[in-house]
């Protein structure tokens, strides 16, 4: 088993931060929903580096994201591995670089 | 390297892969995007082998994110841990031998002027430290010397990464390394300076943990190519490895640097200046605050 990072919608969402996708290592991993205003992770393509735990912690501060074992995600996302990682989704084509 | 390959055969959309029609519908290219957009859009750089956690590898996403025109670009990489990345994104990718980078970019670029005289197309050379500072030394001094119109960016994680920690010229005099037992001797190699004494028009110092400095950074650099002269950007890209920094410490790492010898320095020559200023439109180096700015000295 291993960990992946996991954001918690609900504290990210009431922010207006997307600190964490600028500092991921990894390209198309931690993506921005801009409906629910919040970031999330695309686990499949997460290599568990805690980089982006740091980054919400200590500059961000705002404590959103926790390193899970990758059976233990919240559901909503376990079902949607890969879907998550679509850039087809009705919330990122109301991003203004997608028009 | 124009906007028609970055499309399909029409007909044959719905065969291509996920990740290829969402770089076409969703990615970068024809559009100006920003680090500030990052993760609503589909980035170039696709998955990798290069270690969790690696400073060098989000370098590098920042700076293909900062490329001004990624469908007009080539990168020329090297042996070493960078262009495992590298060679990953949906750019057309030159491996140089270990040592060439900066010969091979130097043909390639006076190739592209003279085949597309109304065009720019830019190239950014991006090798480790001991790629540049040690075996491609002579390359990279020449083609400075040479004034070629491209972009070096060195990633130096102060260590040969790829082949298990051999100290090079930009390792820190006393680093002790898996094949250094005995401490390096001597002084970490000052490029920056060297690649002003050269004649670059732009030199930039830069550690990965300010994103928005880095694609300021990156996009002078290419910009300023174009038409004054050879530009060089060195990263403080560090090896998690090789200095057994913790993965999730990586970027607290970054800002001790920074802090002690990675300091942000930035050199930009008058005429680079005044080009930015009249072509791009940076206010900054406007005619009129270059001026004020002398006479406040
Ligand atoms: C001519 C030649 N000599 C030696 C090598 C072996 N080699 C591959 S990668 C590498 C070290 C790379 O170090 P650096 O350029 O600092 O990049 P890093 O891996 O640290 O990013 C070496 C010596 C080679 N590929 N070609
Ligand atoms: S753990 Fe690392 S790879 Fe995974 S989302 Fe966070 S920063 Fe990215
Ligand atoms: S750093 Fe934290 S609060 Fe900011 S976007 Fe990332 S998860 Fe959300
Ligand atoms: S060996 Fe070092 S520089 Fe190379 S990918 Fe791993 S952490 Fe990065």
């Amino acid at each position: 088993m291993y960990l992946v990072a996991n954001i918690d919608p609900t504290i990210c969402g009431a922010t207006s931060c997307t600190l964490c996708t600028q500092f991921c290592p990894e390209a198309n991993t931690i993506q921005y929903d801009l409906s629910r205003k919040t970031a999330f992770v695309s686990v499949d393509r997460c290599k568990g580096c805690a980089q982006c735990v740091w980054v919400c912690d200590n500059m961000a501060k705002h404590h959103a994201i926790k390193m899970v074992m990758i059976d233990q995600l919240p559901e909503e996302f376990a079902n949607k591995l890969t879907k998550n990682m679509s850039y087809e989704q009705e919330n990122l084509k109301a991003s203004p670089i997608n028009k | 390297m124009s906007l028609d390959y970055v499309k399909s055969t029409p007909g044959f959309e719905k065969f291509m892969p996920k990740d290829y029609r969402d770089l076409i519908d969703h990615g970068p290219f024809g559009k100006k995007v920003s680090v500030s957009q990052v993760g609503t859009f589909k980035e170039i750089m696709e998955e990798h082998p290069m270690c969790a956690g690696c400073a060098m590898t989000l370098f590098i996403r920042l700076s293909l994110i900062s490329l001004p025109n990624p469908e007009d670009t080539i990168i020329v990489g090297t042996a070493g841990c960078g262009r495992l990345a590298i060679s990953q994104a949906a750019i057309p990718f030159v491996y140089g031998n270990y040592g060439d980078t900066n010969a091979v970019a130097s043909g390639l670029k006076r190739g592209l002027m003279t085949r597309f005289p109304d065009k720019h197309k830019d190239v950014v050379v991006m090798a480790g430290d001991g790629g540049l500072a040690d075996i491609g030394f002579s390359m990279l001094m020449h083609s400075w010397f040479r004034k070629e119109k491209f972009t070096t960016v060195m990633l130096d994680n102060e260590v040969y990464g790829n082949t298990g920690g051999q100290e090079s010229g930009m390792t820190n005099i006393g680093s002790v390394l898996k094949m250094a037992p005995l401490g390096k001797k001597f002084d970490k190699i000052d490029m920056p300076d060297l690649a002003k004494t050269a004649g670059c028009a732009y030199v930039a110092m830069v550690v990965p943990n300010n994103p928005k400095r880095v694609e300021q950074c990156i996009k002078k650099a290419v910009l300023i190519a174009r038409e004054v002269g050879p530009t060089y950007i060195q990263a403080y890209t560090s090896c998690n490895i090789e200095y057994a920094i913790p993965t999730d410490k990586v970027m607290e790492d970054a800002k001790n640097v920074e802090n002690d010898r990675y300091q942000f320095k930035e050199y930009i020559s008058d005429e680079a200046k005044q080009y930015l200023g009249e072509k791009w439109g940076y206010k900054e180096y406007a005619k009129k605050a270059i001026q004020t700015t002398e006479v406040a000295k």
